[in-house]
């Protein structure tokens, strides 16, 4: 890699900082500001609302005494911690499975295809398939297993969240595949080999060689697979079982709402969805390199 | 060799089988359960419904399938141009210094809940006057947008050592002409590989679309919700549906075709 020498004094360090500020210019107001203001006014801070409050903690005291909003947490954790497990897993055997056959393209591109549409035509083939009326419930009937749509397990619309973990699975195995593909590409498989050659199984080659190998892929995959599930919206909103909801939905519920004090209660909602997703996402990365030492 | 045949036919079948009954009910005329086809295909019934309803649907105005289709293009061009204007310098710096601080701190966007964003950002939007307008959802998808073509565009710079622009400098071209002549040239492919997957992040999505264009800016994923929003998928929802595929699947087969095969690995955190 050819780096540039870096220039001394003051006009070296303008000059190293000048082409990120574009960038600086929209990410700063744009995200970190939306953020700050969140937190301001989950505080108590919303002059336009005529509140002018802060700091005043009571939103937090309200939110966090309510038992719902615990309830809340522990789903949107639960649905985000299972479905990355599962696509980290089976996008893991994917990508194997993809570089082990370079030549099968068609069928790559189309277990591909999910990376490419939108979350909204996941929901529209859950209803599809694993609705009570839909495909797996008229398989169910044509075995003989069910004679009416009701008896078909509810797998939509219930708090064991289903529909939303498949659509979850659906949508972002392929992301993990890929991000594990560069991976295994950039590693080779010379290790593998010797392995084999030493007389190692598939199994402890896979445990002993292939997953640390893959670590770094399998850390920065899952938490950004980890860290939108925790965000997702309009999947638990529409395949979820209603309230108490997953914390987007309940924060956007509250945000919406005509009473000032819901919306401030609201926006603390937002902030604990931050600091509850990065202490989760800080678990999982220390949890990782633990697990996995560098090599 | 055969195991992993399986997984990938699998993976595929998995992919494309849910996709049949949306196909089979945009095409019926009576489709009750339990029956696995229906009992009334559309052309059985051409004296009431000379076209399958979902499509006559979905083809005509009433669906606002046109307006979002060019709603998504456009805004997804915007937001393509733009980030590549915002991420070229950056990449370039990041290229030649490497800063694991900076490129962290870029990759933000992805580590933060869209949700919590969104929610935040409305009310910034809405006080800043900018809700409901083309320009505030076309800036507010270069959050989602920025981290991936940073990382893409990084990528191509460090592709480019600087050698080859300060060969072409000692051999007498002018600075225009390094970059026209050389830069440029090399860099297109990667640029190419870094808007395509800009636009179709873009194109994806919903959470920020849906709350900042306060209903008045339709997409092609707030269509599709505004119509899953009763919970049950009618014939014109599963039309709609299948048609919301086309532009991804349009742009991977591009793609295909016109990148290197790993071109967008590194966008995703390889």
């Amino acid at each position: 890699m050819i780096r540039e020498a870096p220039r001394g004094g003051l006009r070296g360090a303008l000059g190293a900082a000048l082409p990120f500020v574009p960038l600086g210019v929209v990410l700063g107001p744009l995200f970190g500001g939306a953020l700050l203001m969140a937190l301001a006014q989950s505080l108590g801070h919303a002059p336009w609302l005529g509140l002018r409050a802060f700091p005043d903690a009571s939103p937090y005291v309200a939110l966090w005494s309510d038992p719902a909003f615990w309830t809340s947490v522990g789903l949107t954790l639960w649905y985000a911690t299972v479905a990355t497990a599962l696509a980290l897993a089976l996008g893991l055997a994917l990508a194997l499975a993809m570089r082990a056959l370079p030549g099968a393209r068609a069928l790559a591109t189309v277990a591909r295809l999910p990376l490419v549409v939108p979350y909204a035509l996941g929901i529209a083939l859950a209803l599809a398939t694993m609705g009570q009326g839909g495909l797996l419930s008229r398989l169910a009937a044509a075995a003989g297993w069910i004679d009416d749509p009701g008896q078909f397990p509810r797998l939509l619309h219930t708090h064991a969240g289903w529909g939303i973990v498949a659509v979850y699975v659906w949508k972002q195995t392929p992301f993990a595949a890929l991000a594990l593909l560069a991976v295994l590409t950039g590693l080779g498989r010379e290790r593998e080999e010797a392995a084999a050659l030493l007389g190692a199984g598939r199994w402890t080659i896979l445990a002993r060689v292939v997953l640390p190998g893959v670590a770094p892929g399998l850390a920065s995959a899952g938490l950004i697979c980890f860290a939108f599930n925790m965000g997702a919206f309009e999947v638990p909103l529409l395949l979820g079982g209603g309230y108490p909801d997953t914390l987007p939905v309940l924060a956007w519920r509250d945000v919406s709402d005509a009473d000032l004090s819901r919306r401030l209660r609201g926006m603390a909602t937002v902030v604990s969805l931050v600091a509850i997703s990065a202490a989760a996402l800080w678990a999982w990365a220390r949890l990782l390199r633990r697990w996995m030492p560098p090599r | 060799m055969t195991r992993h045949r399986v997984v990938l036919w699998l993976a595929a079948a998995l992919v494309a089988a849910p996709f049949a009954p949306l196909v089979v009910q945009s095409l019926a005329f009576r489709w009750a359960w339990p029956d696995l086809l229906p009992a009334t295909w559309w052309w059985e019934r051409r004296d009431v419904a000379p076209a399958p309803l979902a499509w006559d649907y979905v083809l005509s105005p009433y669906s606002r399938v046109g307006e979002a289709t060019l709603n998504t293009v456009g805004i997804g061009l915007a937001v393509t141009a733009l980030a590549l204007m915002v991420c070229l310098p950056a990449a370039r710096a990041l290229a030649r210094r490497p800063h694991p601080g900076l490129e962290a701190a870029v990759a933000l966007p992805l580590l933060v809940p869209e949700a919590a964003v969104a929610l935040a950002l409305t009310v910034l939007f809405v006080r800043a006057g900018l809700a409901g307008s083309y320009a505030g959802i076309v800036v507010a998808h270069l959050i989602p947008t920025l981290p991936y073509a940073t990382r893409l565009l990084t990528a191509v710079w460090r592709g480019l050592p600087p050698d080859f622009e300060e060969q072409a400098a000692l051999l007498g071209a002018t600075p225009a002409q390094v970059m026209t002549r050389v830069t440029l040239p090399m860099l297109l492919p990667g640029i190419l590989a870094a808007g395509l997957m800009t636009f179709l992040v873009s194109s994806n999505v919903f959470l920020l679309t849906f709350l900042l264009g306060q209903g008045s800016v339709v997409t092609l994923p707030t269509l599709l919700f505004a119509k899953l929003g009763g919970g049950a998928l009618d014939a014109s929802t599963a039309g709609i549906a299948l048609v919301v595929a086309l532009p991804g699947l349009a742009l991977m087969l591009l793609a295909d075709r016109l990148l290197p095969r790993d071109a967008w690995a590194k966008g995703f955190g390889a």
